[in-house]
């Protein structure tokens, strides 16, 4: 960096650098065409339907991250929606992470960006397709930042992507603002000095001046204190309320599915056990989404040893008195993170108990994606670990230290990249553009412009799909986001030899009649069903063409089978109320216009101002 | 000294490069797995 560059001007490195990471994680993944892998579906132009804002049997994980998809793609073709959104993780993910790190040199900023947006999580996740929750995972260095001010308006303002990803962006994002923002505020009433100094590495001055002032004792701070918090959690859960009121209002309450907590429980994906794996930021539940090659052989013990030195790091530097202000609020947040994601490993049949005991438990049996706070931690040790050893290379009285330091710093800032390769290019071929056979533009058309109600059921009775025409690779079944009407499917989950129960009060009360060997159509008409869209196994000798005897064939193509069923009963289904669902959007949208009302800040004022000693690389 | 330090930062990072080029190629190779039709995933 030369001394006229400005901290703008280190953010946007930090994004471009987070662009180019993007550009080369997606590869060819970025020509036109959709992406779909597990979680993941883009289609065309999505609908606005019922289900797009929870409404419907199914839970609310959609919301509202689907409301978000099917506005921009009325505007915007839906592939190139779905590649913005993919490459706007990289890039704020690095851009944010970067401006964390407490250094005013430019490149272990950007090593802790690289390796905050390149490794196993991130990687596991993309191919998971949990694109949603890595908008959340994007927004969390940003909220870090802001959370230590409890400036509630700065907090909405970061939380916007996860607020826009739904649940699990909320949770990764948003409760370790709640820790951070308890954690830097208590600072100030309790050890001013250190907290002063912290403060003014992360734009504490507010803060620090609250607590410095400290003029009426320790009501003041504390009053500050309690202030900052209540707005900090007020901002999290006004953020949440469009799946957090279609969550709980929702008819057939939430399915608990103790049984899936094996299924869901991080595995180990190096030698190293599942919660050596899970410290190392990989453990997901799917073996299928290990990226390739990853676990094994020297490389593991590599990334394993750079881990070690990032959180060595991290500690070291919140020890100090100097430390960040977010620096043991975040510290706390790995840890309690970790504990939740660790929870399915070793305790396995308490958190069996906790989902018998209250449902809502269900949400800590993906535990690993808890570990994102973790992840951040070990992506600011790393950018810590590459201004130390710059600082131990460039002797300051030196020409020519800075192109060695320099040298040194990218050696761990392209660390990630070398160990992790089958990341790059696709997720090593993993997320393919594809486009969808010609009948199901056919189909949605059809249904569209039919008038007669009734809802779609979906055969094959399941709700993941291999489609052929997308190279055999799992995903979910995209006919729901495709068509414009409620879509029946049996969403119950396989994984491995186990079965999570279904969530769809309509899919559970059908599945007799559809998982059952008899006639189809009478069934169906009387279940208020006018479709049945066939988009697998639509060979000639399928079942279901008997199964089927009385319905209308509109659409038969080998990648889709629509049947009309004619004269059906009007459909009944309980969904969650309007009036609160739409009050809830109207907070929500409310909190994110006002957070921009006024000018607010970015993570760019928490570059800190270090007196320089020598020219930094 | 900064030489040796260069000298051994940059061969690092090459041999790891290697390692791990050749390491990706070979489980890039390994033989597909087939995977039943319906399911999310497996453990």
């Amino acid at each position: 960096m030369t001394d006229g560059t400005t901290a703008r001007t280190r953010h946007g490195a930090a994004a471009l650098t987070g662009l180019v990471l993007g550009l080369l994680a997606l590869g060819p993944g970025l020509a036109r065409g959709f992406l779909l892998s597990y979680d993941m579906v883009a289609v065309p132009r999505q609908p606005l339907t019922a289900m797009t804002f929870g409404l419907t049997g199914t839970l609310p994980r959609h919301v509202p991250s689907d409301v978000f998809v099917a506005a921009l793609s009325a505007v915007l073709p839906g592939d190139l929606v779905q590649k913005a959104l993919l490459l706007a993780v990289f890039v704020l993910g690095c851009a944010g992470a970067a401006a964390l790190v407490p250094t005013r040199r430019l490149l272990p900023r950007l090593a802790a960006g690289v390796c905050y947006v390149w490794n196993p999580y991130v990687a596991e996740r993309l191919v998971l397709g949990h694109w949603a929750l890595l908008l959340g995972y994007a927004a969390l260095p940003w909220a870090v930042a802001a959370a230590s001010t409890g400036e509630a308006k700065r907090v909405a303002r970061a939380l916007v992507p996860a607020a826009i990803g739904g649940f699990a962006a909320m949770a990764i994002a948003g409760l370790p603002t709640l820790a951070i923002a308890a954690s830097a505020r208590g600072g100030v009433s309790t050890r001013s000095g250190v907290s002063a100094r912290g403060g003014a590495s992360a734009r504490g001055g507010a803060s620090v001046r609250g607590g410095g002032s400290a003029s009426g004792g320790l009501s003041g701070p504390w009053k500050r204190w309690g202030r900052g918090v209540a707005g900090v959690v007020a901002v999290v859960v006004g953020s949440s309320l469009p799946w957090l009121v279609t969550g709980w209002l929702r008819p057939s309450g939430v399915p608990g599915a103790p049984s899936a907590v094996d299924a869901f429980a991080p595995r180990a994906d190096t030698p190293f056990g599942a919660l050596g794996s899970l410290l190392l930021t990989g453990g997901v539940w799917n073996a299928e989404v290990v990226p390739k090659g990853y676990g094994s052989g020297v490389l593991v013990f590599c990334w394993a040893s750079l881990v070690v030195a990032a959180l060595a790091a991290f500690a070291g530097r919140v020890w100090r008195a100097d430390r960040p202000a977010w620096g043991v609020g975040l510290a706390v947040a790995a840890v309690l993170g970790f504990g939740v994601a660790a929870f399915g490993v070793v305790a396995a049949p308490a958190l069996k108990g906790l989902i018998e005991l209250w449902s809502g438990f269900a949400v800590l049996r993906d535990g690993q994606q808890y570990t994102a706070p973790l992840v951040l931690v070990i992506a600011i040790g790393a950018g810590l670990v590459a201004d130390v050893l710059v600082r131990l290379v460039q002797p300051r009285e030196k020409e020519g230290a800075d192109a060695l330091a320099g040298g040194v710093a990218v050696v761990v800032a392209v660390l990630p990249v070398v160990l992790l390769p089958s990341l790059a290019l696709g997720a090593g071929g993993r997320l393919r553009p594809v486009e969808y056979p010609d009948g199901w533009d056919k189909a949605r058309a059809i249904v569209r412009d039919d008038p007669v109600r009734g809802d779609v059921l979906v055969l094959p009775w399941a709700t993941y799909r291999a489609y052929p025409w997308n190279g055999g690779r799992t995903s979910l079944d995209a006919l729901p986001r495709y068509l414009g009407r409620r879509v029946v499917t049996r969403d119950a989950v396989v994984v491995g030899s186990t079965t999570v129960p279904a969530e769809d009060p309509v899919a559970r009360r059908l599945d007799p009649v559809v998982a059952g060997g008899g006639p189809l159509v009478p069934a169906l008409r009387e279940a208020g069903v006018r479709y049945v869209a066939v988009d697998a196994e639509t060979g000639p000798d399928a079942p279901w063409r008997a199964r089927l005897a009385g319905a209308e064939t509109m659409v038969s193509g080998s990648g889709l089978v629509l049947y009309r069923i004619p004269d059906p009963a009007r459909p009944d289904e309980a969904r969650a109320p309007l009036l609160p669902t739409a009050l809830s959007w109207i907070v929500m949208v409310t909190l994110i216009a006002w957070s921009f009302v006024t000018q607010g800040t970015t993570v760019t004022r928490h570059i800190p101002r270090i007196p320089r000693r020598g020219r930094a690389p | 000294m900064r030489i040796a330090i260069a000298a051994i930062a940059g061969t690092l990072l090459a041999l790891l490069t290697s390692v791990s080029v050749v390491h990706y190629t070979n489980a890039s190779q390994e033989s597909p797995v087939i995977k039943p039709l319906y399911n999310y995933g497996s453990r």
